[in-house]
């Protein structure tokens, strides 16, 4: 059964080379604004934004442009997107340019890789690779066919087959931003999910179990170590636990369970972890020393920590998952990771960031970071319900949609 | 007299005439994203917009030094280090334009110092250049405050009558010779790896005379170094941070400081080559078959009681001492076993045993590990065998120079 609701995606954040991101006034922008798309009428069905550009997939579906002045606001169309992949994918920032029949695309500052379908039906689908300043024109860097995935394409899109970029939909091999770029996957892992960090990346498989690789000198692999592991690791720490999601940022890692728990892991230098970090408390800021209660709904702390009042230590660096509640007991329905800020979506349709802030990519309306989840209060104010968070390094994009009204 | 007018002048004679002429080298790891910001930052600076040009500043600071923190440092690719030096160097200069109040000087000399620091040699080590300008603009308004404390070096004072003094009676203690011959200290000392306290070759070395608290602040107060927190490396609650000489001396230095801070394993003498002029490089380094330039000059400046834990370097060290005394116990490789060496990549080199308070338990044969042990003085070079284990604690307030070749 479709939804008939209106949603539209908003941004916030850094924007330096002018990437589509709400007003794009200025370099940076702290509060979400809508997101104006470049070309009216876009169906965006997925984000992917690198460090100096964004790119915009959309469904090649023809909307009726929306009144002037008016937030782009797309429906979710009632019938599949077309099964040969049509769609096109949208740059803005350092890269522009934009390019059709892509079903998916992912963002990096080294690369650009794209999903088209190949030329005629039964062709396969093709994986190229481009330089972002390209603008996709001429010959991409690399190009491949990869298998179709095993199933067919479902009306929820991404959620049901193997997912996004880079995990490739076979789920035999994922894309790297650095040679080699065809990356295989063990078959036995049964791949759904897969992240990249910038030194580490995350795997989520059929059965909720998540695997970790790469270099480990932050934690980030959560295998209680700073050691680098060569290939996939199976969290032993989450064992028992079906997860539904993972994120990867900079150099810290998230899983949320399908209870709606929240794991997470690596690096806390600006309190993307949400523990307390030395850095904050120096500028008076840290989750330590927090008290009362804040508006954004976060739930009143007093001095966490020891039982003889002491502030809780500093964490700089948390090697194994630690479970983080959301203030009110919320259960996390989506996930997304910058280079060092969170981003959390709520079963009731609540975002909450935290973490490194400095450009804008909280949304609280200032540069301050911060080692506690805090809601994002503007979609509470507009009356919006966050559907889905996706994060390029220093920015945060948000699809919503409008509540309904009883 | 320097007013901020001529400070401008002074830096702006260090700058290629148009921005034309800034040479952006940097190598094809550093994306054209990067570049283009870069250019930009310079743009503005000539332009004088120097608002808009530390806000472009920021940007390629944050984003360089995300590169200097992924991967280990021997890895991160110069290209980076030098954005990060571009950055601090602009950054630098806007913040010097007139008025160029003192806080902003000060400032400015912060920037040069992180890009000393982290980053890597630009436009022909323009940051020396430019922190010896700041410099003398900053203390040539002001006489330097003299410290409350000022110790002389080689007056073996302790601070209170609780120093632990080892009992060495039961020791073996290493040997001393004055003024060998090179081919005598190649035969008896380099080449068998056997330690060996050297009088009468450093003991007239400038510093030996020059160096007290007093001058250490005249010099380098003002300057940004990395501090360690915490009683030693391996302990959870040690960490590093940043400050000036000033704040170092007068938090960790002066009366009760609450926790041990150590200026260690720093190349002060690169960042303030003044300072280099006060020690000479030890002859029998020639015996060595690196180049000079190669030799790793580290100064370790710390209170009473810094301690470094039982570890082994992977290069010939000589160890001058300077002011104050340490205790230092030496193992040699062969009993490395007994050492009971961590077993992570990290720590490796590291011992887990405490020198001075052992768990005979845990680490039942670290007993019977035969040793050598001194008490290093002012003006004496200790030689330390390539991959010798040594553990030193500080017996005084000290300033120890250390040179590791090959």
């Amino acid at each position: 059964m479709a939804e008939e609701r209106r949603g539209a995606w908003f941004g916030f954040g850094f924007c330096g080379f002018g990437q589509a991101l709400g007003s794009g006034r200025g370099r940076q922008v702290h509060s979400p604004e809508p997101l104006r798309a470049p070309g009216a009428g876009l169906d965006v069905c997925r984000v992917s934004a690198s460090w100096s550009y964004t790119a915009l997939v959309t469904r090649e579906h023809l909307l009726p442009t929306p009144a002037p002045g008016a937030c782009p606001a797309p429906s979710l169309a009632s019938s599949p997107p077309p099964a040969g992949g049509g769609g096109r994918v949208e740059l803005s920032g350092f890269a522009v340019g934009a390019a059709g029949g892509c079903r998916d695309a992912w963002a990096s500052e080294e690369l650009l890789v794209v999903l088209r379908a190949g030329p005629g039906p039964g062709a396969g689908t093709e994986l190229q690779a481009w330089t972002p300043g390209s603008a996709l024109r001429g010959e991409p860097l690399w190009a491949q066919t990869v298998p179709e995935a095993e199933r067919e394409d479902g009306p929820g899109g991404d959620e049901t087959q193997a997912g996004p970029l880079p995990l490739l939909p076979c789920a035999r091999a994922y894309v790297s931003p650095r040679p080699p770029f065809y990356r295989p996957l063990a078959p036995t892992l049964r791949a759904r999910r897969l992240e990249l960090g910038a030194e580490h990346a995350l795997l989520l498989d059929a059965a909720g179990q998540v695997f970790s690789w790469g270099g480990g000198r932050h934690g980030q692999l959560g295998h209680g170590t700073l050691e680098a592991e060569p290939e996939p690791r199976l969290l032993q720490a989450l064992q028992g636990l079906t997860m539904a999601e993972v994120a990867a940022g900079g150099w810290h890692s998230l899983c949320v369970s399908e209870a709606g728990d929240i794991y997470i892991w690596g690096w806390n230098e600006s309190g993307q972890l949400a523990l307390p970090t030395r850095s904050l408390a120096e500028d008076g800021k840290t989750t330590a020393e927090a008290s009362g209660l804040n508006e954004d709904g976060s739930e009143v702390k007093t001095v966490a920590g020891g039982e003889d009042g002491a502030p809780a230590p500093f964490i700089a660096v948390q090697p194994f998952p630690a479970l983080l509640d959301l203030p009110l007991g919320s259960d996390a329905v989506k996930a997304s990771c910058g280079s060092r800020h969170t981003a959390v979506v709520t079963r009731t349709g609540e975002l909450y960031t935290w973490g490194w802030g400095k450009y804008g990519q909280l949304g609280h309306k200032d540069t301050t970071s911060l080692d506690r989840p805090c809601r994002v209060k503007y979609f509470v104010d507009k009356q919006l319900q966050v559907r889905t968070v996706s994060c390029g390094p220093w920015n945060t994009y948000v699809y919503a949609v409008e509540k309904e009204k009883s | 007299m320097a007013g901020p007018g001529a400070l401008w002048e002074a830096l702006w004679a260090l700058l290629p005439r148009t921005k034309e002429e800034l040479k952006l080298e940097l190598g094809e790891k550093v994306e054209g994203s990067v570049v283009m910001l870069l250019q930009e930052a310079a743009e503005l600076l000539y332009g004088d917009r120097r608002q808009e040009c530390l806000q472009t500043c920021e940007a390629l600071l944050d984003y360089s030094w995300e590169k200097l923190n992924t991967g280990p440092w021997q890895h991160v690719d110069k290209g980076w280090r030098q954005v990060y030096s571009f950055g601090c160097l602009l950054k630098a200069v806007c913040l010097c334009a007139p008025p160029g109040d003192a806080a902003s000087v000060a400032a400015a000399l912060k920037a040069c110092d992180m890009g000393l620091l982290m980053g890597a040699a630009i436009l022909g080590d323009i940051l020396l250049k430019v922190t010896a300008v700041l410099q003398k603009h900053l203390l040539s308004g002001k006489r330097p405050a003299p410290s409350p404390s000022q110790e002389p070096l080689g007056i073996k004072k302790a601070r209170n009558d609780h120093v632990p003094i080892p009992d060495m009676t039961s020791e073996r203690t290493v040997p001393r010779l004055h003024c060998p011959s090179l081919q005598y200290f190649r035969k008896h000392f380099l080449d068998p790896g056997r330690p060996v306290i050297l009088e009468g070759v450093a003991n007239h070395w400038p510093c030996m005379k020059k160096w007290s608290l007093e001058y250490i602040q005249a010099i380098a107060g003002c300057r940004t170094v990395p501090v360690e927190v915490g009683s030693r490396y391996t302990d959870e609650e040690w960490s590093q941070t940043l400050m000036t000489v000033d704040e170092f001396i007068s938090k960790y230095i002066g009366n009760e400081p609450k926790d041990i801070g150590y200026l260690a394993q720093h190349q002060l003498f690169d960042q303030i080559p003044e300072l280099k002029q006060d020690i000479s490089i030890p002859d029998y380094c020639c015996l060595g078959a690196g180049e000079e330039e190669e030799i790793t000059i580290n100064a370790w400046f710390g209170p009473q009681g810094t301690v470094s834990p039982l570890h082994q370097d992977p290069q010939q060290n000589f160890l001058a001492q300077v002011m104050g005394r340490k205790y230092i116990r030496l193992y040699s490789p062969q009993e490395s076993e007994a050492l009971y060496p961590h077993d992570t990549h990290l720590l490796h080199n590291t011992s887990q045993v405490d020198v001075e308070n052992p768990d005979v338990e845990k680490f039942p044969r670290f007993a019977e590990a035969p040793f050598l042990s001194c008490i290093l003085s002012p003006g004496e070079i200790l030689f330390i065998p390539v991959k010798y284990w040594h553990y030193v604690r500080a017996l005084d307030l000290s300033f120890s120079v250390s040179f590791w070749w090959s």
